[in-house]
């Protein structure tokens, strides 16, 4: 080819890129506030698919951590006391009427973040259902008089400082309602297994074991 | 010149005060009162306090207390909103088994009444109907009598007149729907003063025991209390009168030390005469600078 023709060709290509590259320059600098972010995140925009992308939202939310399964209940070693500090302790509160006993209980765990006293546990132990058999005014059959049913909640501090003490167990006693019963122990291993069901059949397998 | 002193002793016992609603964060301060806890054994319990031997006469008290019995009567306010959620809950609930079977028998007493009632359909009727339940425990419920809320000794205040109400105050039945404290009366000096049961400190002793000591000295050994904690809850210091002082003697300090009553009562044979007061009584027998500091520590909520 004539040098003189490629030449000319060539520097025209050269402004022909100079041009798209500015136009592309001033795309990028100055973008529209609609179609900004699909420039930036998607590198092409097709002629043809102008929308393309206009519902995508999942990528501005924030990472969600994978829900993790349950665990098994693990058994922590229980802390024992100090000299200055009460170890794992269960303040027990029982009585008939679930209301009231709900609403101490709570009364308790709140007073504990209150005082920024360390809740570990707070849970509640099966309901003991009493029948109340009466003899008949007639006859020598008993029958059902009335249904009498202990609820029992539990709630479990640790690290009860001990000038704290006696502060927190004047302000439990002086609320305490009518028809409960409150008690405040050291937790126990045993008192950690008596929550769990009974298993019968392992049992009867490891007796058959031994 | 007594006032600054006294603020400098108390500024400890009220960082304790502070600090307890706020942290828990362990203080140091607290140390400088503690001369109730019991301390391992070859240490002598009141280094921390004194410098020189006895300028300071030490005395234990112990602020006993009878905790309320029963809850307090509603306001207006709360007795109307009470009303208003049991109102709301009993028109949201559904209808009991019970209340069903009273519906159910009602109904087949009207069916009873129609022209073209056949005996032979009706289902089952039970020989006790669901009314002659209710019939029954409504007799029951009639012979039930609560006790009273105002016992014997204060309808009997009510009914004498003005100037026997103080002699009725003994008594451990009264006010209960507040605290009663235990105050004795003690000759102290040329007069008799009002206060709560206190012994001197002998050495050897925690100060606990001490005020275990005076509550089982002034009272006779038929109360049972508990005491709260090792250390004491209040601090009341006053100088002798010019002419009383010694050298080695300028005042007083008296220790208290909180208690719960368990069980049981004074002797009413006691010389001096003891009293049962609630909180709002205390002025009328206390001294308003030991009033003040005892104040300090009771709570009423």
């Amino acid at each position: 080819m004539n040098p003189l023709l490629t030449k000319t060709l060539l520097a025209r290509n050269e402004k022909v890129l100079q041009q798209t590259v500015s136009v592309l320059r001033l795309a990028v600098s100055n973008p529209h506030p609609v179609l900004g972010c699909v420039l930036q995140s998607s590198e092409r925009q097709y002629r043809s698919m102008p929308t393309h992308g206009i519902g995508r939202y999942k990528y501005l939310l924030p990472k969600e951590v994978p829900k993790k399964k349950k665990e098994k209940l693990q058994v922590k070693a229980i802390k024992t006391g100090t000299d200055t500090e009460y170890g794992v302790l269960n303040v027990q509160v029982s009585g008939h009427d679930m209301t009231i006993v709900e609403h101490y209980s709570q009364y308790v765990h709140n007073l504990c973040n209150r005082l920024k006293i360390k809740v570990d546990e707070s849970y509640a132990l099966p309901t003991k259902c009493t029948e109340v058999m009466l003899l008949q005014e007639q006859g020598t059959k008993m029958f059902a008089d009335a249904v009498l049913s202990t609820h029992e909640r539990i709630v479990q501090l640790s690290s009860l400082s001990s000038k704290l003490a006696p502060v927190f167990l004047e302000v439990l006693l002086r609320n305490q309602p009518e028809g409960v019963q409150l008690s405040i122990k050291e937790h126990t291993e045993a008192d950690f297994y008596a929550r769990f069901k009974a298993r019968p059949e392992l049992e009867e397998l490891i007796a058959q074991i031994n | 010149m007594a006032a600054p002193v006294r603020r400098v002793l108390f500024r400890p016992l009220r960082r304790i005060l502070t600090q307890i609603p706020g942290s828990g964060v362990a203080s140091s301060g607290c140390r400088h009162l503690s001369v109730g806890l019991r301390v391992p054994a070859g240490q002598k319990p009141n280094d921390a306090v004194l410098e020189s031997p006895s300028l300071w006469r030490l005395l234990g008290a112990v602020f006993v207390q009878r905790l309320a019995v029963i809850s307090r009567d509603r306001s207006s306010i709360e007795k109307d909103f009470a009303e208003l959620l049991k109102q709301t809950e009993l028109e949201r609930s559904l209808l009991a088994d019970h209340e069903l079977r009273l519906l159910e028998d009602a109904e087949r007493v009207s069916r009873k009444q129609e022209e073209d009632y056949d005996s032979d359909e009706d289902s089952g009727q039970d020989i006790v109907t669901a009314q002659d339940l209710e019939d029954t425990w409504d007799q029951k419920l009639r012979q039930f009598k609560p006790a009273q809320r105002l016992t014997g000794s204060i309808q009997k205040q009510l009914l004498n007149s003005e100037a026997d109400k103080k002699a009725d105050r003994t008594c451990l039945e009264r006010c209960l729907e507040d605290s009663l404290v235990l105050l004795v009366k003690e000759k102290i000096g040329s007069e008799d003063v009002w206060l709560l049961p206190q012994v001197q400190w002998e050495n050897g002793e925690t100060l606990r025991e001490t005020a275990e000591r005076a509550l089982t000295t002034l009272t006779g050994n038929s109360i049972k209390a508990t005491f709260l904690g090792n250390a004491p809850c209040g601090v009341y210091k006053y100088k002798f009168p010019k002419d009383v002082r010694t050298e080695s003697c300028v005042g007083a300090k008296v220790f208290f030390f909180k208690a719960l009553l368990g069980s049981g009562d004074l002797t009413p044979n006691k010389k001096g005469g003891h009293v049962w007061v609630s909180k709002t009584e205390l002025q009328d027998y206390l001294k308003p600078q030991y009033l003040e500091q005892v104040g300090r520590f009771m709570v009423d909520l």
